[in-house]
């Protein structure tokens, strides 16, 4: 001790006092510790334990070849294990010379929500509780003004007098928001314009459902449920495989089907024949004609810069 | 080095054991605090395992009471520090003890941000993908990217900048300027990103009008340094009370005959007692042999029974005294209580600060036990302090006391007058362009303060918040607010209405009406209510343990220099109910 002022330690107090000291502290400590197990206990009850794999898995631009085809082969099993139906889990890549564009007629669109079945099913979204890419609004003849809209509508028939309808889905934005926002780098855009996010990667903090305009985006609050029955087996990574609990999820314009040369699953089912989807850059595409001749009126919210790859259009 | 970590250790060690003493107040405020915060940890382990749906948000109303309340919180951290500003820039002397306070609290409220933002993600396994250089780290295009930096850095600021001083003060050795000042300085500057950061995570989104306007960041800045000081405030006075003395039934050991003075003994000093103090005081060894001899005829050594008084507070007389043997106690009589505000042992000295600057004593000084000290009048300090390496110890132990005046309280009022002024102004500008220029994007503005088709959740907490900081607006301005119980009144008003206002009442509207017009209101559930308490439990009974480490270490009750002693209130068991 540096300064000799003092005497050695003196043992604290008399020595009596310690067996009692000592058996009130183990008490303590263990009434402590009893607590403690007890406040842990619904740990016991968890959906999904991450398994080390998982938990240790590269960011997907990181991942080569051969770590890729591990990583599908992985998600291949769980799937098979879960829902006892072996799906073929592909990584597609964007390819040249395509920018997808998304066309809208609101003079054909009868607001039948057809695509958001479809959409649904082709990409095994949580049925409950409920996940959906695409809503639907009706608005009242004369009107762009949003807030007036009518989400829960459910009439008898449809279409209604009066009334058009917008079905809404993520704009697939050249200046999107919620790539900005992201604070990992789970969500980016590809080459082909379609935004898509790393389900393995998102630490699901939402900050990207705050920054979308179009309210495009949906988080997993809890763990999916697919009917075994329903799952579609043809998936993407970037795209339809099951998605776990605590993500994010959005519209990536049918990523498994639209880079294997088909049309999104909204387009296909839409009984009007509204929905026109394409590559902007083949002059010989739907969306390059429309683009070029009809009267497109809005990419919605054009005020905000994001320049969404969504246009809506009129016949007229 | 290995000595060092030592000591460290032992400072540790010694700290840990204080956080464990106390009274059955004590106790059961620790131990309330404790069961709240595991039932948090409880709720959290079951949002854990089953997902945020245990939570009242939705993909509409996608952040909540969470998020609510980290925002306010980073204001307090940040306004914990900025109140160091007239300290370090000004070198006002009132306010200097509150820096540890101020500092510890906004350690305190960092942590609870940090748990904050933790249980609001979804999956809080995958942390490391944020850590830079392991994770991903989107950087700077991510405003959340910059809130992780400026937490974590503003967190490790002020836990090096409170420990560092706390130490030097632990082991009576002077803090090198050069290992803090710089720190504290990035400190304040961090404290004002910390919150433009904050508030730049809402401004920066085009999509949501409500908060894409530029005035958020000077409100934020504006509601911190109104609910900040004011739980300042608050927390200071509950620390003066709890570490005031207030004998119960019998008397503290050194007032058995209080008031004795007259029989304190005195002698002419000899060259012998300087010696005495130069083994404790080895920066005396630096005064000159001539000093010395001129000024041994003006000293006089005392010696004093238990609980005789050596210097009274308000009398006026010019010494300063340094203690030979044994130990005095100096204690302060505030809004009739007694708290002690330092201690001092062989070496030290204690009533220079009126000695030199011929003001009446503010404290009284009183043998703890039988104690000899050495009594120089003003104009031999003044000699003595010629020697530079004595006049450097002295001038350090000059801070080495724990005084929290009123007139401290008194300019903290007068930051949260000022603020909470601007933050109405500024509330008023923004009602004021979103309502007369009206146009489509005022629908959550009118949500919150009118109620929209029907739904009209958080209009009665909004006016509620707005009644309560015009009140507390108007109870500033009157003198009543320089009433210490008016004041508190005043304190608890400015930090639920701006609980209200810059928490919920910014957060939720946000969401409501959707992007796509949609009107789906927002209730916390149960559970997420549960982890809230919880982490604000845990994040007080961080705060009670800071403080009642450092409360004895400011006052001089536990330093190096009486290790290996019992520590009070653990050893010496009932002998003194400090704190």
């Amino acid at each position: 001790m540096p300064d000799g002022s003092h005497p050695p330690n003196p043992a604290p107090a008399d020595s009596g006092v310690s067996r009692r000291s000592f058996l009130r502290t183990s008490a303590v400590v263990s009434a402590g510790l009893a607590a403690l197990a007890a406040s842990l206990k619904p740990l016991l009850e968890m959906n999904d334990v991450p398994t080390a794999e998982r938990f240790m898995q590269k960011y997907y631009k990181e991942l080569t070849l051969a770590e890729m085809a591990k990583v599908l082969q992985r998600i291949e099993n769980e799937v098979e294990k879960q829902y006892g139906i072996r799906p073929h889990v592909r990584d597609l890549k964007p390819m040249d010379g395509v920018q997808f564009v998304y066309c809208l007629n609101l003079t054909r669109c009868i607001g039948c929500r057809k695509c958001v079945h479809a959409c649904v099913a082709e990409n095994n979204q949580s049925r409950n509780p409920e996940i959906q890419y695409i809503r639907v609004l009706k608005m009242p003849h004369g009107s762009l003004d949003i807030y007036k809209a009518e989400h829960a509508y459910n009439p008898q028939q449809v279409p209604e007098k009066g009334f058009f309808y917008m079905p809404v889905q993520c704009q697939q934005c050249e200046n999107p928001p919620c790539v900005k926002v992201c604070p990992v780098h789970a969500t980016w855009q590809e080459t082909d314009g379609i935004t898509v996010i790393d389900y393995d990667w998102c630490i699901g903090c939402r900050y990207c459902e705050a920054a979308c305009p179009y309210w495009a985006r949906r988080f997993n609050w809890t763990k999916p449920e697919i009917p075994k029955d329903r799952l579609n087996p043809e998936m993407a990574y970037l795209g339809n495989r099951p998605r776990r609990q605590g993500v994010m999820e959005k519209c990536h314009f049918c990523i498994q089907r639209t880079r294997a040369g088909r049309y999104p699953a909204c387009l296909e089912v839409c009984p009007a024949g509204a929905r026109k989807f394409g590559n902007l850059l083949d002059p010989e595409s739907e969306v390059a004609y429309i683009l070029k001749n009809k009267r497109v009126f809005i990419q919605l919210k054009e005020e905000l810069g994001t320049s969404p790859r969504f246009f809506y259009y009129f016949d007229v | 080095m290995i000595q060092a970590t030592k000591n460290y250790l032992t400072f540790l060690r010694r700290c840990a054991r204080v956080a464990c003493a106390g009274d059955w107040r004590y106790y059961a405020w620790m131990g309330a605090l404790t069961v709240l915060s595991l039932l948090g940890l409880n709720a959290y382990c079951r949002q854990f395992a089953h997902g945020l749906i245990t939570t009242g948000m939705s993909d509409e109303v996608s952040w909540g009471v969470y998020i609510a309340n980290f925002t306010f919180l980073v204001g307090v951290a940040a306004a914990a520090v900025m109140m160091v500003i007239p300290v370090y820039i000004y070198d006002n002397e009132e306010l200097h003890d509150l820096v540890i306070f101020g500092e510890l609290l906004a350690v305190a409220a960092i942590i609870m941000c940090l748990l904050f933002v933790t249980v609001d993600l979804g999956r809080s396994d995958r942390f490391w993908h944020l850590i830079p250089g392991l994770g991903q780290f989107n950087f700077p295009a991510s405003m959340l990217s910059w809130d992780v930096i400026v937490l974590n850095g503003y967190l490790l600021l002020n836990v090096h900048i409170c420990g560092y001083l706390l130490y030097c003060r632990y082991q009576k050795k002077m803090p090198a300027k050069w290992f803090y000042v710089p720190f504290v300085f990035i400190a304040i500057v961090w404290a004002i990103s910390i919150h433009t950061v904050t508030a730049f995570l809402y401004v920066g989104l085009g999509g949501r009008p409500f908060w894409n306007q530029a005035i958020i960041g000077p409100r934020f800045l504006a509601s911190a340094f109104t609910a900040g000081p004011a739980l300042i405030i608050l927390a200071i006075q509950v620390v003066r009370r709890v570490t005031a003395i207030v004998p119960r039934g019998e008397a503290m050991p050194w007032e058995a005959n209080a008031g004795a003075t007259t029989t304190v003994r005195q002698r002419a000093a000899t060259l012998v007692d300087l010696d005495v103090l130069v083994r404790y005081l080895p920066e005396f060894a630096s005064v000159p042999k001539e000093t010395r001899q001129t000024i041994l005829p003006e000293l006089k050594v005392l010696d004093a029974a238990t609980g005789e008084v050596l210097l009274r507070q308000g009398e006026t007389d010019k010494h300063t005294f340094f203690v030979l043997k044994g130990r005095v106690v100096v204690e302060r009589e505030e809004s009739g209580r007694h708290r002690i505000t330092r201690s001092a042992g062989p070496g030290e000295q204690f009533g220079e600060v009126s000695s030199l600057a011929g003001t009446p004593r503010m404290a009284t000084a009183i043998a703890e036990e039988a104690t000899q000290v050495l009594r120089a009048p003003a104009d031999s300090l003044r000699k003595l302090m010629k020697a530079p390496q004595l006049n450097k110890i002295i001038r350090a132990r000059m801070a080495e006391r724990l005084m929290i005046t009123d007139r401290a309280l008194m300019i903290l009022r007068n930051i949260v007058q000022v603020a909470m002024t601007i933050n109405v102004f500024l509330l008023v500008c923004e009602v004021f362009t979103e309502f007369y220029a009206g146009g489509l994007h005022i629908a959550s503005s009118k949500y919150l303060y009118l109620g929209l088709e029907g739904h009209h959740a958080l209009v009665p907490w909004i006016w509620a918040a707005i009644a309560f900081n015009l009140t507390a607006m108007v109870l500033l301005v009157l003198p009543l607010s320089r009433s210490l119980k008016w004041l508190n009144v005043t304190c608890v008003l400015c930090i639920v209405g701006i609980w209200i206002e810059k928490g919920m009442g910014l957060v939720i509207p946000g969401f409501i009406p959707s992007p796509l017009g949609e009107i789906v209101q927002y209730t916390p559930s149960l559970n997420e209510t549960l982890v809230c308490f919880g982490i604000w439990a845990f994040g007080l009974l961080c705060y009670t343990v800071f403080l009642r480490m450092s409360v004895p270490i400011l006052q001089g009750r536990l330093s190096k220099a009486n290790e290996g002693q019992a520590e009070f209130g653990v050893g010496a068991a009932g002998q003194r109910p400090v704190l």
